[in-house]
């Protein structure tokens, strides 16, 4: 096809290429698919201006189809965009006191967002994840992480949003989001982290 | 003479009564009130390299010794001398029991190990029998396997109980961020090496008397519990079943006779509850229900009560409770923090870990004299203990934060040692096993 488009004078196609924009694109398999067809524009002067009409309308086509294409696409990203900054902004840790799964009321604020989030993107779901500092034994403490998750979960579902579309699991203090071993390092760890599913 | 032995017999005799009879006499020659000496003349060898021998067998076999308890290793070496002309030389050096050894290799790699054990004291006055007279067999690199077999023989034979030299402990180590695998180890720290290679969160072994491991693992994302059905068999799920399971599971733990696990099992509404799998049907069982946390199981040498962990009335504190979830009774009193309880191998104690000051010690209660008696003191948090499978050791890790190492302890916490130079190791689980 290619080759063929490249035998075509450019000159007809700037010329013809108005005229045909209204037209409606022919389908490829009405154009000559072998370069052995290419000399017949020499021989036949109507036929090559038909030739060059279709050929000429449906690159404007496939131009057109391209740009809804990438304008789509765009748009798309910047949905995505939008949804991942609203997810980022939205999705924040809430943290607990030491050896408690109550939400605390300067987190109650947090969950709000989550549920806001979650009522404008009907689509999304998340899983939350209890987790621990590393001052309790690991087994408790995957006990305890999973209260947290489980203390999160329903006072989103409290706040309206569907059980369905919140999945908890705990991980204990098996998966601590920073190293430290102070006071400001625990706090950080005894956490629930909300992420898209 | 005999006071040592029998004191011995008389700390142990809830244990012994609880286990298989000895199947010999018990040799009373240990002297009053110290260890038994043993010394062990450099084996005679042939077929293999002295430097083999002297890594792989001896100093295996001495250190074997020297940790079973009662016996005192003698260092002193008397060249060639084993016959009963040199008794007396090697009674002066406080030697009571000689040891020869004879290791040959064939030149198709068959090992042969034979032992023969004199007591030198008796046999300076009259002819004697060798009170230990053995043969041992394996192919090569089975070195040392048997100078554990040999050093568990010569504690049947000195105190008839099996000693501990061939067992081993199964662990969690960390492998990466987010990555923790089940490794296992020898008791006396060579070869440690992976169990499981999933590349995700894997924690919480339990291992069956026959072997079978359990435990939980992340790999599909949410925690299932993984293990084998038979022996040295596949690593399969055992639990939950397909389909539909509120809440998560965690912490398996078998069963003495390895039909059942005891596992925790998460509710919707975030509460935990302790439940038993029978593996074979897969029945499985509620045995709390409570609008709490309920973890840890740990059974009792019978299989007929568990203890566990529970904040029912506040903070965690261990409690008891029958195997159908009956009779629940309190068993800590004292301080605000209590957990992993493990059931000694007798039935008669139970190791815990109580934290103060935001570091855990080692605990252990003596069910019989219902009182708590503290096994470490120190700066470093001391977690997870699991009993030795003769109950005079507990296995555990300590350390600083994030850097937890696994160590063993005596009951006295006189003698701990670390068991293996290694970073990021957690819930250790002692097994006779192999």
């Amino acid at each position: 096809m290619r080759f063929v488009r490249n035998l075509i004078p450019l000159a007809v196609v700037f010329t013809l290429g108005v005229g045909v924009a209204c037209k409606k694109p022919a389908p490829a398999p009405a154009e000559p698919t072998t370069p052995a067809a290419a000399p017949a524009p020499a021989t036949n002067d109507a036929d090559a201006q038909k030739r060059a009409d279709e050929d000429a309308a449906r690159r404007k086509a496939e131009a057109e189809a391209e740009a809804a294409r990438k304008a789509a696409a765009a748009a798309e990203m910047a949905r995505l965009a939008k949804f991942k900054n609203d997810a980022e902004a939205a999705l924040k840790d809430i943290n607990f006191e030491f050896d408690k799964s109550d939400i605390r009321e300067v987190d109650k604020a947090k969950l709000q967002a989550i549920a806001d989030f979650l009522k404008a993107n009907p689509d999304a779901k998340i899983q939350i994840a209890g987790n621990c500092d590393e001052r309790g034994t690991v087994e408790y403490n995957l006990a305890l992480g999973e209260r947290r998750a489980h203390a999160a979960q329903n006072y989103l579902t409290g706040l309206g949003v569907a059980e369905a579309r919140l999945s908890s699991i705990s991980y204990g203090k098996e998966k601590p989001k920073v190293q430290g071993h102070d006071d400001e390092s625990w706090l950080i760890n005894r956490n629930c982290q909300f992420t898209l599913q | 003479m005999k006071k040592f032995v029998l004191g011995l017999l008389c700390a142990l005799a809830p244990l012994l009564s609880a286990q298989a009879p000895p199947s010999q006499e018990v040799v009373l020659s240990a002297s009053a009130g110290s260890k038994l000496g043993i010394a062990l003349p450099y084996p005679r060898i042939s077929g293999l390299p002295e430097a083999t021998v002297t890594t792989e067998f001896q100093q295996v076999l001495s250190k074997d010794l020297e940790e079973a308890g009662p016996f005192a290793v003698i260092q002193k070496d008397l060249p060639g001398a084993t016959d009963p002309a040199s008794y007396k030389a090697w009674a002066e050096t406080g030697t009571e029991w000689l040891l020869t050894t004879t290791i040959n290799r064939s030149a198709g790699g068959d090992l042969e190990v034979m032992i023969q054990v004199m007591d030198v004291v008796a046999g300076q006055a009259k002819n004697v029998k060798p009170v230990v007279s053995k043969r041992y067999t394996g192919r090569d690199g089975a070195l040392r396997r048997i100078a554990h077999k040999i050093s568990d023989d010569l504690m049947a034979r000195l105190t008839g109980e099996q000693g501990v030299a061939s067992t081993r402990v199964v662990f969690v180590k960390e492998a990466g961020r987010g990555i923790k695998e089940i490794y296992q180890v020898d008791r006396d720290g060579a070869n440690p090496f992976p169990v499981t290679n999933f590349k995700s969160l894997t924690i919480s072994p339990t291992v069956a008397p026959d072997g079978r491991l359990a435990y939980v693992t992340y790999k599909g994302g949410a925690p299932e519990i993984w293990g084998q059905r038979v022996a040295g068999g596949p690593q399969v799920k055992l639990y939950p079943p397909a389909g539909k399971i509120q809440g998560h599971c965690f912490c398996p733990s078998w069963s003495p006779d390895g039909r059942r696990l005891a596992l925790v099992q998460g509710d919707r509404r975030g509460n935990t509850d302790i439940v038993v799998l029978d593996v074979a049907s897969g029945r499985v069982r509620q045995l709390t229900d409570s609008n709490c946390i309920n973890t840890d199981p740990s059974w009792n040498p019978a299989g007929t009560q568990l203890a566990f962990t529970s904040d029912r009335e506040g903070g965690p504190q261990v409690f008891l409770m029958g195997d159908d979830g009956s009779n629940v009774r309190r068993l800590t009193r004292e301080g605000t923090y209590n957990g992993s309880p493990a059931w000694s191998p007798s039935g008669s104690m139970i190791a815990y870990v109580s934290r103060f000051e935001g570091k855990f010690d080692l605990f252990v209660y003596k069910l019989g004299e219902g009182k708590s008696y503290q096994i470490t003191t120190g700066i470093a948090s001391s977690e997870s203990p699991s009993w030795s499978p003769d109950e005079r050791r507990i296995v555990f890790t300590s350390g600083s934060r994030g850097g937890m190492q696994l160590y063993t302890t005596d009951l006295s916490g006189n003698t701990l040692r670390k068991l293996i130079n290694l970073d990021g190791c957690q819930s250790p689980k002692w097994t006779r096993s192999r």
